[in-house]
This record gives C-alpha cells, sequence and structure tokens, in this order.
C-alpha cells in the first residue's frame, strides 16, 4: 500500500461503546482502502491484532537475547569469582561446581529476561513518564473504544464520517494531529546540541576534580566501610605513633597485684635494689633438663629477638637495624653478675634501655631463663686445653644446637 | 489481559439439570455492569477519604508495626542474644516466619502468572490484590534473615560486588546464598509484573485525576499510556513473557528456601522430598491468606460483586488438592525415616510426633490436614465465614509446619548432650506480630492508594458469559 497516499489526508476520529462495533468498523474501513492508524481501548480487543495486520511483536526475541544474557553473566560471575579469583575450596567440591552453580544462574537468567523485556518493551512502545499524552482520546481508558483513521485519498471525509455513525460511532470527528501542537513541550522537544553541552558539564567537572584533586594512587580512594584492606599496616619494629615512648607493649599500672599467687618479690626498680638482689636472692631451680628446656623456650620467645639466641647479640634489630646495642649476654661483665642481679634485671629492666619483662614472663620463668643463660655462657667461654681424648666441641650438658 | 480463544474458567458446559445458580455458567463478574460503572466503582474508592472501619483497622495494624519496630530495634541494639535460640537450635521464630511469609507471597504468583497461562479467568478478580500480597508477605520474610545476621546494616555483604574486602568473593555454592539470589530475583519480578499490570488502571486514574499532584503522580507512574491497540499487542506479549517467567521463578524459589534445609546433614531436613513439599506448602499457605485477605476485603470494601462466591469456591478446591498433597508428605516422611533404617532419621519423626514439641505437631496436623476436610461439603465452600474460619486454620498450621520442621529437628540431633529445648523469648514474638503489622500497614494503604481490582482486566471479562 503506497503510504505517500495518505500523507495529506483526513483523519477522522471515532468512538465505540462496545469491541464488537469497533471490531466491525476497522475491518469495513480497511475493506475500503481507508487507513486504520490505531485504535484506544480500554482493554485489549481480541481480533483487533489480525483486523489491522499487526505483525507479532518481536519482544520474545529480546526477551530471549536478555535471558541468555544473564545466563552468561551468571556463569561468568560465579566461574570468576570462585575459581579465579577467590579460589576457595567449600566442602571438597570442585571450584567451579557447575551444579552447585544452577540456582544463581536460573535466578538472574530470569531476573535480566524479565527486566530486560519490560525495558524493551518501554523503549518500542515509547512508555515513559508524560505529562502530555499522546493521542489521548477521551474515555478511551473507561468505557471507549476509539479509531482514528485516515481517509482514502479522493473519497469524501463526509461519506466516510456518516458510514461510521452508521456501524454505531459516536462522536465523529476530525482528527488533529496534536503532535503540532506539542512542539513547545519541554518533555517533547527534540534535543539540541544545547542538551549535549549540559551533559558533558558534570562529566567535564568530574574529570576536572580528579586531575586536580592531590590524590595518592597508592591508597584506595573508594571505600565502602574504611574496611581492613586500606588501613595502613606497620613493618616489624617501627616505632608506635599511638603510645607514648613509641613503645607498642606498655607496664601495667602501678599497683597492679600478679595473678600467679605468689608473694610480693620484696624488691622495687633501681640499681642499688639490683646490687641487694644480686646479695639476697638465690635461684631456686636445679638445673635440671624439665628446668632447662624451659628457660630455652622463654629465653628464645622473649629475649633472643633483641640479645640473639646465643646470647651474642646475632638478632636482625641489632645487626641489620642496629637500633641499639644490648648487653652481650655471654660477655664477662655479665658471667660475673650474680642470679638474683640477672633476674631482678629480667624483672625491672637493665640499667640502660631494657625494659623490665617482669609482667610478661613469670617469676618461675624468669629464674629458669637465669639457667639457661648460665648454659649459654658455659656454652660460649673459651674452653681450657682439653685433653685430647675429650671431643672437639662437646656441648655444654644438655645444651642443644 | 485474558489471552484470547479462552475455555470457560471450569471445564464443562450446562447440561440439563445441573443447577444454573452453580458453576461455570455464572458470569465471572456479578451485577451484569457496564464498562463505566466498572470503572467508577473500581476507582472511586481510590479517590474519597477512607471510612472510620479502615482508620480502625489501619490504627489496629500500626500499632502492630510499632511494636515489631521496638522488637526490632531492641534486636539490633542489644543483639540476638534477646532472642531464645541457643547453640542447639540457632533457627527458630526467625527463619519460621521467613518461610512462612514467603509461602504465603506465593500465592500471588501462582494466580497471576500460573493461573493466566491456564488461562483461567476467574483469576482476574484477584491477582492485582494476590500480587500485592506477594509483595508485602516478600517484605515481610526478608526482614527476618537481615534482622538475624545480626549486623543489618551490613546486609548488602551478601551481594557479590567489588569489594575492598580482598576482594573477597560470596560462595555460591552455598544454598544461603541461592537464598539471598531467589528472593531478590522473586521480589523485583513480582514487583515488575505487578507494576506492568497497573500500568492501564494507572492510565485511568491519570485521566480522572482532579488535582494537581495526583494528575503529575499518575502522569509519571502511567508512562504516557493511552489506550494504543499497537501498545495493548506488544503488552500483552510482554505480560505472557512475565507470566512465564515468573511461573518456573515460584517454583524456584520455594525450591531453594527448602535446600537450606535439604542440603544440611540434620536428621529431618535431609530430604529429597523437601523441594516439592516445600512448594505445594507455599501454596496451600498462599491461598489460604489470600482467602482470609479476600473475605475480609470484599466485606469491607463492599466488592461482592467481582469478588464472588465462585471465585472463593475455586480457592478452595486449591487449597483441599494442595491440602491432601501436604498431608501425604508428612505420611511420606514418616515412612521414609522407618524405610530408610536410619536410627536418627527415625528418632527425630518420633520425637516429633511424640516428643516436647507434640502440641506443635499435632496442632500442625489437625489445622493442615483435618480442617480442609470440610471443603468437600458444597456448603462449606460456599459460604464465606465458613471458608475464612478454615483459611485462619491453615495460616496456623502452616506456621506450625515450618516450626515443627525446624524446631523438632534441631532441639534433638545426633548428640544427645547438646540436646536443648527452644522457647521464643517477647521480642521474638513481638517481632512476628510486627511482621503481621507491616503486612497489614502495607496492604490497607495500598487498598486506598491503587485500585484493588484489575479494572482493564475485569472490563475484558465482564461479557464473559453473555456472547
Amino acid at each position: 500500500m503506497a503510504s505517500t497516499e495518505f500523507l495529506h489526508g483526513t483523519r477522522l476520529r471515532a468512538a465505540f461503546d462496545s469491541p464488537e462495533g469497533i471490531l466491525a468498523a476497522v475491518r469495513a474501513l480497511r475493506a475500503e482502502g481507508h487507513r486504520v492508524l490505531d485504535t484506544y481501548t480500554p482493554f485489549p480487543v481480541h481480533g483487533m491484532d489480525e483486523a489491522m495486520e499487526l505483525r507479532p511483536s518481536r519482544l520474545p526475541r529480546a526477551c530471549l537475547g536478555f535471558g541468555l544474557l544473564g545466563l552468561a553473566l551468571a556463569v561468568a560471575l560465579q566461574v570468576w569469582t570462585s575459581a579465579f579469583d577467590y579460589p576457595l575450596r567449600v566442602g571438597g567440591k570442585p571450584l567451579a561446581a557447575i551444579p552447585a552453580f544452577i540456582p544463581v544462574t536460573f535466578e538472574l537468567t530470569v531476573l535480566l529476561a524479565g527486566l530486560g523485556v519490560v525495558a524493551s518493551l518501554f523503549v518500542v512502545a515509547g512508555l515513559r513518564p508524560r505529562f502530555r499524552v499522546p493521542d489521548l482520546h477521551p474515555g478511551a481508558n473507561d468505557d471507549r473504544f476509539v479509531l482514528a483513521c485516515e481517509v482514502l485519498a479522493g473519497s469524501n471525509p463526509e461519506d466516510v464520517a456518516t458510514r461510521l455513525e452508521g456501524m454505531g460511532a459516536t462522536g465523529v470527528a476530525l482528527l488533529v494531529d496534536d503532535r503540532l501542537a506539542r512542539a513547545d513541550s519541554f518533555w517533547e522537544r527534540k534535543a539540541g546540541p544545547g542538551i549535549y553541552l549540559l551533559a558533558a558539564l558534570p562529566a567535564a567537572a568530574v574529570l576536572g576534580l580528579l586531575a586536580l584533586l592531590n590524590r595518592d594512587y597508592h591508597f584506595r580512594n573508594l571505600s565502602w566501610d574504611g574496611g581492613m584492606g586500606a588501613q595502613v599496616s606497620a613493618a616489624s619494629f617501627d616505632a608506635s605513633g599511638v603510645l607514648p615512648g613509641g613503645t607498642v607493649l606498655q607496664p601495667p599500672p602501678r599497683g597492679t597485684v600478679p595473678r600467679d599467687g605468689l608473694a610480693p618479690l620484696g624488691f622495687g626498680p633501681g640499681k642499688e635494689e639490683a646490687a641487694r638482689a644480686g646479695r639476697e636472692l638465690q635461684n631456686p631451680f636445679q638445673p635440671t633438663q624439665a628446668n632447662f628446656n624451659r628457660g630455652r623456650q622463654v629465653y628464645e620467645r622473649a629475649c633472643a629477638a633483641c640479645h640473639g639466641k646465643d646470647g651474642d647479640n646475632n638478632a636482625p634489630i641489632v645487626t641489620e637495624r642496629k637500633a641499639f646495642s644490648p648487653s652481650i649476654l655471654v660477655s664477662k661483665k655479665v658471667v660475673d653478675q650474680p642470679d638474683g642481679y640477672l633476674f631482678h634485671v629480667a624483672t625491672f629492666g637493665g640499667p640502660e634501655k631494657m625494659r623490665g619483662l617482669g609482667d610478661l614472663i613469670g617469676r618461675e620463668d624468669r629464674w629458669k631463663v637465669v639457667l639457661y643463660l648460665r648454659e649459654l655462657q658455659k656454652a660460649a667461654a673459651p674452653r681450657p686445653p682439653s685433653p685430647p681424648a675429650a671431643p672437639p666441641a662437646a656441648p655444654a650438658p644438655g645444651a642443644k644446637p | 489481559m485474558a489471552p484470547e480463544g479462552t475455555a470457560h474458567a471450569l471445564p464443562g458446559a450446562l447440561e440439563p439439570g445441573v443447577d444454573p445458580h452453580y458453576g461455570h455458567v455464572l458470569p465471572l463478574i456479578d451485577g451484569n455492569k457496564s464498562y463505566a460503572q466498572v470503572t467508577e466503582e473500581v476507582f472511586s474508592t481510590t479517590e474519597r477519604r477512607p471510612p472510620l472501619r479502615w482508620w480502625l483497622a489501619f490504627a489496629a495494624a500500626f500499632a502492630m508495626l510499632l511494636l515489631g519496630v521496638w522488637a526490632v530495634s531492641q534486636t539490633i541494639r542489644l543483639g540476638i542474644g534477646t532472642w531464645g535460640l541457643n547453640r542447639t537450635v540457632g533457627w527458630a521464630f526467625d527463619i519460621t516466619n521467613f518461610v512462612f511469609w514467603v509461602g504465603i507471597g506465593h500465592a500471588g504468583t501462582l494466580i497471576s502468572a500460573i493461573l493466566f497461562l491456564f488461562r483461567q479467568q476467574w483469576r482476574t478478580s484477584i491477582n492485582r490484590a494476590a500480587e500485592a500480597m506477594t509483595i508485602f508477605a516478600v517484605m515481610c520474610a526478608a526482614t527476618f534473615p537481615i534482622i538475624h545476621m545480626g549486623r543489618p546494616w551490613l546486609a548488602f555483604w551478601p551481594l557479590p560486588y567489588p569489594n575492598d574486602r580482598g576482594p573477597l568473593w560470596v560462595n555460591f555454592k552455598s544454598p544461603l546464598l541461592w537464598d539471598v539470589f531467589a528472593i531478590s530475583t522473586y521480589f523485583t519480578i513480582s514487583l515488575t509484573f505487578w507494576y506492568i499490570g497497573l500500568v492501564p488502571d494507572l492510565a485511568t486514574m491519570r485521566d480522572r485525576a482532579r488535582t494537581r499532584v495526583r494528575k503529575a503522580v499518575f502522569s509519571i507512574l502511567s508512562l504516557g499510556w493511552n489506550g494504543s491497540n499497537r501498545t495493548w499487542s506488544r503488552y500483552e506479549t510482554v505480560y505472557m513473557l512475565l507470566a512465564g517467567l515468573s511461573t518456573p521463578l515460584v517454583v524456584s524459589v520455594h525450591t531453594i528456601v527448602s535446600m537450606d534445609f535439604a542440603t544440611s546433614v540434620i536428621p529431618g531436613w535431609h530430604a529429597t522430598i523437601f523441594p516439592p513439599y516445600f512448594v505445594v506448602g507455599a501454596v496451600f499457605s498462599g491461598f489460604a491468606m489470600v482467602l482470609t485477605l479476600m473475605i475480609i476485603a470484599r466485606k469491607v470494601m463492599g466488592l461482592e460483586d467481582y469478588i464472588t462466591a465462585r471465585h472463593l469456591e475455586a480457592m478452595t478446591k486449591v487449597i483441599i488438592a494442595t491440602g491432601m498433597i501436604v498431608g501425604m508428605a508428612y505420611a511420606t516422611e514418616f515412612f521414609i525415616a522407618w524405610y530408610s533404617g536410619n536410627p536418627f532419621e527415625k528418632y527425630v519423626f518420633l520425637n516429633r510426633a511424640l516428643g516436647p514439641y507434640q502440641w506443635a505437631y499435632w496442632s500442625m496436623v489437625a489445622c493442615n490436614v483435618l480442617s480442609p476436610q470440610f471443603f468437600w461439603f458444597k456448603k462449606v465452600r460456599t459460604t464465606p465465614w465458613m471458608i475464612f474460619v478454615l483459611s485462619i486454620f491453615v495460616n496456623i498450621g502452616m506456621w506450625f509446619e515450618r516450626f515443627v520442621i525446624i524446631v523438632t529437628s534441631l532441639h534433638r540431633d545426633y548428640l544427645p548432650s547438646s540436646w536443648a529445648l527452644y522457647r521464643p523469648t517477647f521480642i521474638e514474638v513481638a517481632t512476628f506480630i510486627g511482621s503481621f503489622g507491616l503486612f497489614f500497614t502495607c496492604f490497607l494503604v495500598f487498598t486506598r492508594l491503587l485500585p484493588v481490582i484489575a479494572a482493564s482486566e475485569v472490563k475484558g471479562v465482564l461479557k464473559h458469559g453473555q456472547h
């Protein structure tokens, strides 16, 4: 059918009060060669698609396409996150456990198919919020069945109108294309170049801000919750920026009572007290294998970090970072100190930098450390010339490499 | 949108001697109305001020909602310790209520989608309200797992988005995560389906609007709808597609909910019968809730001509069918427990029927298996107050079913030293009451703001049986 023929034809509108009436009118008009532009009805009139010879909608294809997209996205998301980006074995199942992915795949397929086909409907049918509705005929959403037609060029519109009235139409009228009247509506206006400029402004503002802001790209700038991934981490042996003095471990508050149930020590910090401890205290533990082992365990945990595993200051903090130089425990100066003095230093701290560890190491363990230290010193002492029968590098009793 | 070429709602033709006032030959809508009359009756309720009885109902519902808000705020402020859960029974009231509400929602989708595909035209009067019920029920359901998380402000963590925790991705092999996807997809698609169904009616509201605000609001919502046949043609295609998508979706949702239980190794949960058993139970409870709501709504809003005795009767038939399937499932569970030879399984089921929660078990059996049997009588099927009473029993029974499945399976499983009892605290009961408050508040607001009857669909079946 040559559509140009209708371009300037007269348009008519006719309202009917039943679906049967409008259906008959549409069939009759089309049989006579007039063009039915559209019908406007309160509910879908069945048979109208055939009468108007509308093609079946292709929206099912859109639905299928969006569904397949959802399926592909779901499979990709699950396989990539579970097997590649964060491979975590759960319940001994394979990383890409396809049967376990079926439910989420199904849900996302349905979600995208449903939302996609509805969005397609909105686009194809031009459904969007409108304050001026095009082709809105009075009563078409209530009880009127309205048709809009274009009269075949050469026939008299008044004859057609009379014929429509004969078929039961009420309110037959010339149809003015209100699209012309609507041209000044803001919502209907065609977007000119200005609109692109307007849209470009926020984008330019964001880009400008990004360029101007002095960003440190080593850190994440977007954080949902200031989570653990973005925190500043401290290197070992760094000074604490939080606690006074830069130390991480703080001494307990004054007057703190130990929970080990032992009587008070009866000594305070200071050089005089240390000397007094050296005079008055004896190591209550015998050098048995068990005490030795415990002493070694505690020494290697608490002391070796600074004093070195063998008491010779061979510890990274001394040899590499050169933070300080502790007393060399196997030196003669320390060897000559009595047990009680060493116990006091372990408890209250040394004459120089060493911090007291009485709050960290139990009293008995401190004595056992002293016991172990004595063995270290024996092992390190320059050996007197030995009889040739003795093995050349016999370790101290009980000491192990 | 009645699909064309439809058969009558119920099969069979008018035979000589058949009671002409009974069965399919009655028109779907009573009162021999005109199209304009339907428009006036459906939409005028949204344009008037609500009557006193609406305000009374709203006040009651809102008071319940406030109680629930208080209970939830206590839970969030003080933690899950305000609930009666313990190490043994870690799921109880909360998950019971979750499954209960999700199940309620399923009838809405069933009516809007499955009955549409089966061309059951009687659905047109009730589908709008039933779909609204779905949406509000899913909202109630989602509340419970979210507050059970303990830190509900982190409830977005189950979503797989690129995060700054690693990125730490979610475990797609977990049924609890499947639940997140199932419920959120279900909610989204139900809302979309509901909205799509509303668009033609929203256009009528726009055309009828007298105030500027109403005009503006409904202009936005009705998307420039003008009733064009070209649009109707596409719209019906999309509506059919959405119905086709929703039908497997609704089955998948309760299947996945049942997998929360069935994929565990707890005796009483670890059963392959769970997916169909849960889906049928959901339809059963959902139809009971639709009946409860519709019987109230038709009375309060004067919609007896639209929601006729015939609609109620059709729904009671669904209730009796699904109720018997549910009863069959109860029997099958016992049979399999015995037939499996698994002593733990056997114990759980004996404990259900004879143990400390036997009162819950037998309440469930009485409400779900025995009470629907009254629907064999036509007198009961066509008397609204009797249907109402029985629908309440089914609601109660289906709540107990979920309670029985969850609590009796957990409270005594493999290790007798871990056996414990559960009893809800006041906070939990108040939260449950609050969920009813949320549901009824939303529903009551809906009945005043939007057309409860899908007018454009009802007009399509108005002359049903007259030509």
